[in-house]
C-alpha cells in the first residue's frame, strides 16, 4: 500500500504504485465487512463471475446501482421464476437498508477492474443499425444519460446484456407498472426484434469500450 | 529400570534406535499426546524460516496442509474469509450464526452441548482412511451412527394411503417378492445356462433364505417384517404383505431402499462426539500457524520465485508472499478473483460446477421418535424434505435436534427461495404427514442453503464426464507453486475424505519436488 487516498468520503481508494502486474488492478477500494457479500458474487473489485452468472459492475454510476437494488428490493427485479440469478440476488438487495443501499452504490461506483471479455458473436454493421434506437436514451457511445435515468452500457458483460435484453423481450424484467423505466426498456427492446438483432447491437456495445 | 522414567526410557531407546525409535516406542507406549500427534505423512523436513507456504480457506483442505506442513518446519499462513474456521465443516450450537447471503440466522438452540446439528458433514464411515486417521491423531472422540433404520419410514403421499411404512416391513416384502419370483425361475430352470442340480440346490437354499420363502418356494410374510402383533406373551403374528403390485407401483425401491448398499452409507457410520466439528477443533488445537480470519483473498500473483497474495484484512489491503500457495477456495468462486493463471488452468476451473445442498434443523422439546421405536436413522418421504434423521445421541434425554429436511441439487431451490421462518413452517407442515404433532415439538430451527452461504456459493463441485478428461488432471496439477485443493479436487466431492485425499496428493507432489530440487543440489 503506497499511497490511499479517499473517495465520497467512506471508501479509501488505494493505489499499488508500479506493482508490475498489468492483469491485476492497480486501483482497488475496500468495501467494510457488511459489503464484503457483494464481492462473493460479482467478484473481487466487482470484475464479475459467470461461472455464477454474477455479471461486472465495475464503476457503475451510483444513481443506476441505487435504482436497480431498490427494483430488487421492491421486488420489480429478482421475482420472476424464470429468473434464477435473479431471484438469488433479491435477499441481499431486501437485507439492506436505505443507506446501506447508498453505501452499496458508492462502493460499487468506486470499484476498478479489467474490461470484460467478449464472449458473444454478431454482427458489429447489423449491430450499429440497430443501436440507433439505443443512443437515444442511452447516448451516441452508450455512455448513458442520468437525466433519463438510462444506465452507461459499456463495461458490462455482454452475456449479461444479452441476458436482460431476452428478460425485457419476455416480460421477465419491466413487467411491473410501478418500475416505471423498466416498463420504458421493455417497450423500446420490441423495436429490436429477433434474437440475432439483438445479439448484434450487444455484439456492436461491447465495441463501445474505451480503455 | 524400576525408577526410569517414560521421557527418560525414550532417550534410551532413541540412543539405541534413533528418533523413528522413540516414535514407534512412543505409539506402542499410548504415549501419543506426550510427543505430538503424528503426522500421516512421511514430508521432507525443511528448516524453519526458509520455506513459506500461503493456505487460502481453512476448510478441512486448508488445515490438513498446515497440520502437515507446520511439523516437518514450513512456515504455514491460512488466510479465511469467512468469520469462522471449518469451511463447510459447520456443527450449529446456541448462539452460532448462519451465514447465508441476505438471510443471516442466529441458532437458537437451547444452550446445551448436546443440542447441536451438524450443518454440513454428519456421517463417517470406516474405510475413509484419512478421515479415521485424523480423528485418531487429533484425538477427536468418534461414535457410532445409526445411518439406516429398519424402525423408520418410507412414507410417500401417494403409496400406501399416504402412511408412513417401516422400512423392515418394505424391504422384508420387498425381498420376500422378488426371492419368490426367482425361485420360480429356478423351477423352470430358466436360465441361458441350464443350472447344474447341485447348483440348482444351493440357489434354492440361498433365495429362500434371502427372502425368507417356505418350503415351497413362496412368500408368505415374514417375521423380519415386524409383527402385526405379539412376539412376546403370545406367539407374533405375521403381518400381511403387501400387495406386489403396490410395492412396484411404489417409490423407495427407487429412492432409499438401495442407500445403505453404497459403499460410504454402508453401517456402521461415525460421527464425531458432540459435533462433526471437533475435527476442526482437533486441528486448531494443534495448530500454531496463524489462522487470519475475516481476510478474503483478492488477488493471487505467481512470481517467478513464488507467490503473492492480496487479501483484505480490518480494512487494509495485504500482502503475502510465499514460496508455495494452496488453495482451497470453491473454484466456482475463483473466476471472481484476478489471478494470472494459464487460460487453461482457469478454463478447468470454471468447468466445476457447484451443488447446493440444503439442511435443516429443528430442536424438538420431546423425542417422541422413540416412543415410536425409533433410535437413530432416517425416515425417507416423497415430500420435498426427502428426509427425516433421528439423532444417535442423547438417547432417552429429554429434548433432541432433527434434521428437518435434507435436499441436493436442483431441489434444493426451493428452500432457498423461501426465507429461514417459512422453511421452518413447511418442514413441519411435511414432518406432520410422518409424525402425529410433529410441528407441535418444534422449539426452535436452522436452516442452512450451501448455494446462500457466505463465501461459498454451492459445495460439491463436479464436473461433467467430458470436462473431466479435458481439465481434472490439469487442475489437480499445480500451476507454479499453486496448488488447487479441497474436496473439489478429487473424485469424491461432498465428502471429507476427499478434502484429505486431495490435500495429500498435494503435499506428496510437493514433496516430491522438494526432495528433487534438493538431490539436484547436491
Ligand atoms: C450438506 C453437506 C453434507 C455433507 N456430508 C458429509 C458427510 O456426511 N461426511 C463427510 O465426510 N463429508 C460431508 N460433506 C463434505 C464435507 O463438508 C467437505 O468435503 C469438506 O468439508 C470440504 O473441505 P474443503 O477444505 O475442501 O472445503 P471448504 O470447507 O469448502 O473450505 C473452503 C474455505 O475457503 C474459504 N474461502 C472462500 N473464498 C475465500 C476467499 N476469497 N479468501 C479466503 N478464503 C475463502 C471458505 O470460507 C471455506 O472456509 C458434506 C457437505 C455438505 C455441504
Amino acid at each position: 500500500m503506497r499511497n490511499a487516498t479517499r473517495v465520497r468520503s467512506i471508501f479509501a481508494l488505494i493505489v499499488f504504485a508500479g506493482s508490475g502486474w498489468a492483469s491485476a488492478e492497480d486501483v482497488a477500494v475496500i468495501p467494510p465487512d457488511e459489503l464484503v457479500y457483494c464481492t462473493v458474487c460479482h467478484g473481487i473489485q466487482m470484475r464479475g463471475n459467470q461461472n455464477i452468472l454474477a455479471p461486472r459492475l465495475s464503476e457503475m454510476a451510483d444513481w443506476y446501482v441505487e435504482l436497480q437494488l431498490n427494483a430488487f428490493k421492491n421486488g420489480w427485479r429478482g421475482t420472476h421464476e424464470a429468473d434464477l440469478p435473479g431471484m438469488e440476488m433479491r435477499p441481499m438487495a431486501a437485507a439492506l437498508s436505505a443507506s446501506q443501499i447508498t453505501a452499496a452504490a458508492q462502493f460499487v461506483n468506486a470499484t476498478r477492474s479489467p474490461l470484460p471479455e467478449k464472449t458473444i458473436d454478431g454482427d458489429i454493421a447489423a449491430g450499429k443499425r440497430n443501436y440507433v434506437s439505443c443512443a437515444v436514451c442511452h447516448g451516441e457511445n452508450g455512455e448513458g444519460n442520468p437525466a433519463l435515468h438510462a444506465p452507461a452500457l459499456t463495461g458490462l458483460d455482454d452475456w449479461y446484456l444479452i441476458t436482460q435484453l431476452r428478460n425485457y423481450r419476455d416480460g421477465i424484467r419491466g413487467s411491473n407498472p410501478a418500475d416505471t423505466y423498466g416498463v420504458q426498456m421493455r417497450a423500446t427492446v420490441q423495436i429490436l426484434g429477433d434474437d440475432q438483432a439483438m445479439l448484434d447491437v450487444v455484439r456492436y456495445i461491447t465495441t463501445l469500450h474505451s480503455d | 529400570m524400576k525408577n526410569l522414567s517414560r521421557r527418560n526410557f525414550l532417550g534410551m531407546v532413541g540412543a539405541a534406535g534413533g528418533s523413528s525409535a522413540i516414535y514407534k516406542t512412543s505409539l506402542a507406549m499410548g504415549l501419543l499426546a506426550d510427543t505430538g500427534p503424528m503426522a500421516m505423512l512421511d514430508l521432507q523436513r525443511s528448516d524453519p524460516g526458509r520455506k513459506s507456504v500461503a493456505i487460502l480457506g481453512a476448510g478441512i483442505a486448508g488445515l490438513t496442509i498446515a497440520y502437515e506442513l507446520e511439523r516437518v518446519g514450513y512456515d504455514c499462513t491460512i488466510i479465511e474469509a469467512s468469520h469462522r474456521v471449518g469451511g463447510r465443516n459447520l456443527t450449529l450450537r446456541h448462539g452460532d450464526i448462519v451465514d447465508e447471503m441476505g438471510q443471516r440466522q442466529v441458532c437458537n438452540f437451547d444452550d446445551d452441548p448436546e443440542m447441536y446439528f451438524n450443518a454440513g458433514p454428519a456421517r463417517l464411515p470406516g474405510h475413509h482412511k484419512r478421515a479415521m486417521h485424523y480423528c485418531k491423531a487429533l484425538q477427536v472422540p468418534l461414535q457410532i451412527k445409526a445411518n439406516i433404520n429398519r424402525a423408520a419410514y418410507t412414507h410417500d403421499t401417494e403409496h400406501f394411503d399416504g402412511k408412513p411404512m417401516r422400512l423392515a416391513e418394505y424391504i422384508a416384502d420387498a425381498r420376500g417378492f422378488l426371492s419368490e419370483l426367482l425361485s420360480k425361475a429356478i423351477d423352470k430352470n430358466a436360465f441361458d445356462q441350464p443350472l447344474s442340480e447341485e447348483d440348482q440346490l444351493r440357489l434354492r437354499d440361498f433365495v429362500r433364505s434371502y427372502g425368507d420363502l417356505d418350503e415351497n418356494g413362496r412368500y408368505k410374510g415374514t417375521s423380519r417384517a415386524g409383527y402385526a402383533s405379539g412376539g412376546f406373551l403370545s406367539h407374533g403374528k405375521i403381518k400381511q404383505p403387501i400387495e406386489f403390485s403396490a410395492l412396484l407401483d411404489s417409490n423407495y425401491w427407487r429412492r432409499g431402499l438401495s442407500s445403505s448398499e453404497n459403499f460410504d452409507w454402508g453401517e456402521p457410520l461415525m460421527e464425531a462426539v458432540g459435533g462433526m466439528d471437533n475435527i476442526v477443533r482437533g486441528f486448531v488445537r494443534n495448530i500454531k500457524s496463524p489462522i487470519v480470519l475475516h481476510a478474503q483473498v483478492q488477488a493471487i500473483e505467481l512470481q517467478n520465485q513464488g507467490i503473492d497474495v492480496y487479501y483484505n484484512h480490518k480494512g487494509e489491503r495485504k500482502k503475502l508472499h510465499a514460496d508455495y500457495c494452496f488453495n482451497s477456495i470453491p473454484t466456482h468462486l475463483m473466476k471472481g478473483i484476478p489471478n494470472n493463471f494459464s487460460k487453461d488452468y482457469n478454463d478447468g476451473l470454471s468447468a466445476l460446477r457447484p451443488g447446493n445442498f440444503f439442511k435443516l434443523g429443528l430442536q424438538m422439546r420431546e423425542r417422541f421418535w422413540e416412543r415410536e421405536g425409533i433410535y437413530g436413522g432416517i425416515t425417507n418421504t416423497n415430500q420435498r424434505i426427502n428426509q427425516i434423521w433421528y439423532p444417535s445421541h442423547g438417547i432417552h434425554s429429554q429434548k433432541g435436534v432433527v434434521l428437518g429436511a435434507y435436499t441436493f441439487w436442483g431441489q434444493s431451490n426451493f428452500f432457498e427461495r423461501m426465507t429461514p421462518d417459512e422453511r421452518i413452517k413447511f418442514a413441519g407442515d411435511a414432518g406432520n404427514k410422518i409424525h402425529k404433532g410433529y410441528a407441535d415439538y418444534i422449539e426452535a430451527g436452522v436452516s442452512i442453503p450451501w448455494g446462500r452461504m457466505n463465501h461459498m456459493m454451492g459445495c460439491g463441485g463436479r464436473m461433467s464426464p467430458e470436462d473431466e478428461k479435458t481439465y481434472f488432471e490439469l487442475i489437480r496439477q499445480p500451476e507454479g507453486g499453486h496448488y488447487m485443493v479441497g474436496d473439489q479436487i478429487s473424485f469424491h466431492s461432498s465428502w471429507q475424505e476427499g478434502a484429505f485425499a486431495s490435500a495429500e496428493y498435494a503435499l506428496l507432489d510437493l514433496d516430491q519436488r522438494v526432495r528433487a530440487t534438493a538431490t539436484g543440489m547436491g
